[in-house]
């Protein structure tokens, strides 16, 4: 079609317009159903970094705390059976003194207290933006990341990456230091928000205010932003 | 020219990677895993049929001195709202090709398409197009895909069979030109014949 300043305005000006419409429209009808998936899918992962379901446990307090202005929320789950026995601690941390590639990474990880005992007994990946086939292999079932803290006692472990540091506990993912490093400082994030929540909700229990067991100081997370 | 011939064409003769060498930034940014490759190509395709149908059917009310943005409007348009419409209602496969949603609009194929094929043919022909062209490139990406993943981690379709043996270069970028390169020139060879 020949072009003119009328047609080209017109036709421009509907294009953009009518595009805009449906892209509006489209978001509108889709922005609550996908908030809600959002929110559903953070709470599987809590049930499941404690090795449980939906069907058997509740989320009881989702206590949220902040480390370095970052917010943490420490969920604590119970069993359904057993007079709400607390099976363990669901917590929701990005990794705050380094990034990934893409990024900082959001991890769910969960911790179980048997007999005074703390233990890492899961991890999910919430969001990361890593390389396809190296650093995204940190949703992976069962990598080397998972595997050298599953089981652990966080108090035991030192949040390097071995490669880094010979005392490191994390064996990084294959050609994926710089994921790894953000996975481990993640993990290390939950692991203080854990501590400080924790001292906040066995106070209240107890109604002692004030009171914190809190071993963790504040000081050592803010360093600079290491590239 | 046939029907047939049209869809054919895009995987051979018109390959988009390896013969129109066309949207080489996907190509070589999402292939280090086969089922990466296929994935971005399975995305493109549902994108190219889509514009190219709608293009096909707007082209004779469009000027021409303003073609490019229009169809690049309709383009991102159609990106935004398939991203948004997965990540509401089928969330699963969102999780593996969401990443790749967003890079579909700055794919030039798809641009490619609109101004050489669309624009100039009638609705089913350019949807029988974005046929044979994503299954080109789906082809395309898959292969080179999945000699990265064999050469780099040792694994195919993440089946791993050779672990932390294999060079982690061809996972990583100059592999991926690398890889490229030789299958191209294999590639080639077999087609001109």
């Amino acid at each position: 079609m020949k072009s003119s300043l009328k047609n080209m305005v017109l036709v421009l000006f509907t294009i953009t317009a009518v595009s805009a419409l449906l892209v509006g429209l489209v978001n509108n009808i889709t922005k609550d159903v996908i908030a809600q998936t959002e929110v559903q899918a953070k709470n599987e992962a809590k049930f499941k970094v404690l090795n449980t379901t939906a069907n058997e446990a509740v989320v009881l307090v989702d206590e949220v705390t902040k480390i370095s202005d970052f917010e943490i929320v420490v969920s604590t789950v119970a069993a359904k059976e057993d007079n709400n026995r607390i099976l363990g601690y669901a917590v929701e941390a990005p990794s705050i003194t380094k990034s990934g590639y893409g990024g900082r990474i959001k991890l769910m990880v969960g911790f179980a207290e048997v007999e005074g005992v703390v233990t890492l007994c899961g991890v999910e990946v919430l969001s990361q933006n890593e390389t396809p086939g190296l650093g995204a292999n940190m949703t992976k079932e069962g990598n080397a990341l998972e595997k050298s803290m599953l089981g652990k006692n966080p108090d035991e472990l030192s949040f390097k990456v071995k490669k880094d540091d010979a005392n490191g506990s994390f064996d990084s993912l294959t050609g994926s230091t710089i994921s790894s490093r953000a996975y481990a400082n993640a993990v290390e994030t939950a692991y203080a928000g854990y501590l400080k929540a924790k001292g906040l909700l066995d106070a209240n229990a107890e109604g002692v205010s004030g009171a914190t067991n809190t071993e963790w100081n504040e000081d050592n997370n803010v360093t600079e932003e290491e590239k | 020219m046939g029907k047939l011939q049209l869809i054919t064409r895009g995987i051979l003769k018109e390959n988009p990677t390896f013969a129109l060498v066309l949207g080489m930034c996907p190509t070589l940014g999402v292939t280090s895993t086969a089922i990466n490759g296929m994935g971005m190509g399975v995305a493109t395709m549902a994108v190219l049929i889509l514009s190219n149908m709608a293009i096909s059917l707007i082209k004779n009310v469009i000027p021409d001195k303003v073609r490019i943005p229009a169809f690049i409007v309709v383009i991102a348009s159609f990106v935004t709202i398939i991203e948004m419409l997965m990540k509401a209602y089928i969330p699963a496969l969102y999780a593996s090709l969401g990443v790749f949603i967003p890079l579909i609009v700055v794919n030039c194929i798809i641009l490619g398409r609109a101004e050489a094929f669309a624009s100039k043919n009638g609705v089913f022909d350019s949807a029988l197009d974005g046929v044979g062209i994503g299954l080109g490139f789906t082809f395309s990406l898959t292969a080179i895909g999945a000699a990265r993943e064999i050469l780099g981690s040792g694994a195919i379709f993440g089946v791993t069979f050779a672990s932390d043996v294999m060079p982690l270069l061809f996972i990583l970028a100059p592999g991926g030109f690398l890889v490229l390169g030789y299958l191209m020139v294999v590639f080639n060879k077999i087609a001109k014949r």
